[in-house]
């Protein structure tokens, strides 16, 4: 009985959202909206969700923080759980040593990708904002939505100075633990036509690691939230919520990817070609 | 580049957020965080080698406590045995003198009881002889003079002494 009740309040939700609430169809756009302007600099909805999981994250850290215990309250076991995970992932990659140098920056992306992506599936995000009048060239009107919200890594311009972060990290790291020399020899060497060739595709996958890290997690994103939208226009009510989850889970998945491939980039750039011997060398430097 | 909506100030802006982040982070989850994880690990592991040096030390002490405990056993059986040992002596001593001073007083009985034999044995003879004499004086009827009389006498006793001798 209860399950059938149940059923029954499931479509009735679903039928009656759909005939007496329906939803505008979505609209989609690449670029993030500029909703206003600060001091010249235009002001995008997907900088104001930025800082607002910056907010999120350094008050949610300070107060974890604030008074460090060594037999700690709730908040700080939460904050150091995270910590800790995140770490423990680190080391397993990247080995204990190297792992307390890449994991500020690596844990960084994930806490702020993953935030970033979970608030953006926020009631709010991309609801709430300021109604833009667009007249047409034949007169007709034209009314549209400024979400003052949108989730940050929807906009490519998020993602790519990640990826950029990520990609100049690998280089600064890798040059400082084998050497300008050593380091610069993996993309260009004359030992022969061959290495000639290898270095130059090095090169390239370099610049698209850029490309691939930014594109990846922007599509990701990006589809979720026009998949959520797709699935409000067509279903209102109810039929959204498991593409909620999936959007939760996509949101987690992409920042543990972002973070394990910079990991992984980052030992590998950090790790000579002959191995040990060569590590000790650049050390040396 | 537009239509993807990528600009200069909007990377820019997101490249400074991102750097502000890590900045924050590093200060208020990071180092505290990361600073928390190491002391209390080094503590853990201090406890567990506390708690180690601890079992160990207990180890020795039960060890020591056993190794005392059948020192004092040893011991404590040595001195029984040492007591039992004075017990015996002070008892074969004791008996010694017992017997000595039951001995002696045996001795000293048996020689009053030799003493009164003798005696009762001198006054028997001596009676023994008077009654001998008279009976002899009264059976012979006919005097023999004194000197003869003991004579025969002293005979007749040494004769009975053999007898009893024997």
């Amino acid at each position: 009985m209860k399950k059938v009740g149940t059923i029954v309040l499931m479509l009735a939700l679903v039928i009656g959202g759909a005939i007496f609430f329906p939803v505008g169809k979505p609209h989609v756009q690449l670029p993030a909206e500029k909703i206003g302007e600060l001091a010249g600099i235009p002001i995008t909805n997907t900088m104001t969700a930025a800082w607002a999981t910056i907010i999120v994250l350094s008050l949610l850290f300070f107060f974890a923080t604030r008074k460090m215990q060594m037999v700690p309250g709730r908040l700080q076991c939460l904050a150091e759980a995270a910590i800790e995970v995140l770490l423990g992932l680190s080391d397993s990659i990247a080995g204990k040593e190297k792992s307390r140098m890449f994991f500020p920056l690596v844990g960084s992306f994930f806490l702020y990708i993953m935030v970033s992506n979970w608030m953006g599936l926020l009631p709010g995000y991309t609801t709430i904002g300021l109604i833009e009048t667009i007249e047409g060239e034949h007169g007709e009107v034209e009314q549209l939505l400024l979400p003052l919200f949108r989730s940050a890594n929807t906009d490519l311009n998020t993602t790519l100075a990640l990826a950029i972060v990520s990609v100049v990290a690998t280089q600064f790291y890798g040059i400082r633990a084998l050497g300008t020399f050593s380091y610069i020899g993996r993309f260009f060497t004359l030992k022969g036509p061959m290495d000639f060739f290898v270095g130059i595709l090095e090169t390239v996958s370099e610049i698209a690691k850029i490309i691939s890290f930014s594109f990846r997690l922007f599509g990701n994103v990006f589809a979720g939230e026009v998949l959520l939208g797709v699935m409000v226009f067509l279903v209102p009510w109810v039929a959204s919520v498991p593409f909620m989850g999936l959007e939760l889970f996509v949101g987690a998945i992409q920042a543990f990817v972002f973070m394990l491939l910079t990991l992984v980039f980052l030992t590998v750039a950090t790790t000579g070609h002959g191995g040990e011997h060569e590590t000790e060398h650049g050390k040396a430097h | 580049m537009d239509a993807l909506g990528i600009n200069g100030t909007g990377l820019l802006a997101q490249l400074i957020n991102f750097a502000l982040l890590l900045i924050i982070l590093r200060a208020v989850a990071y180092k505290p965080i990361m600073n928390m994880l190491d002391q209390r690990a080094a503590k853990i592991r201090e406890s567990v080698e506390n708690a180690e040096r601890i079992k160990q030390q207990l180890a020795s002490a039960q060890q020591e406590y056993a190794a005392q405990i059948e020192q004092s056993r040893k011991e404590s059986q040595a001195i029984i045995a040492q007591a039992n040992q004075i017990a015996d002596r002070i008892h074969q001593e004791a008996q010694e003198s017992a017997r000595r001073e039951a001995e002696d007083f045996l001795a000293k009985a048996q020689g009053q009881i030799e003493r009164e034999k003798r005696q009762a044995m001198a006054e028997l003879r001596r009676e023994v002889g008077d009654l001998a004499i008279l009976a002899a004086s009264k059976i012979v009827a006919r005097s023999l003079d004194d000197e003869a009389q003991y004579r025969l006498i002293e005979e007749t006793l040494r004769d009975s002494e053999k007898f009893s001798n024997n």
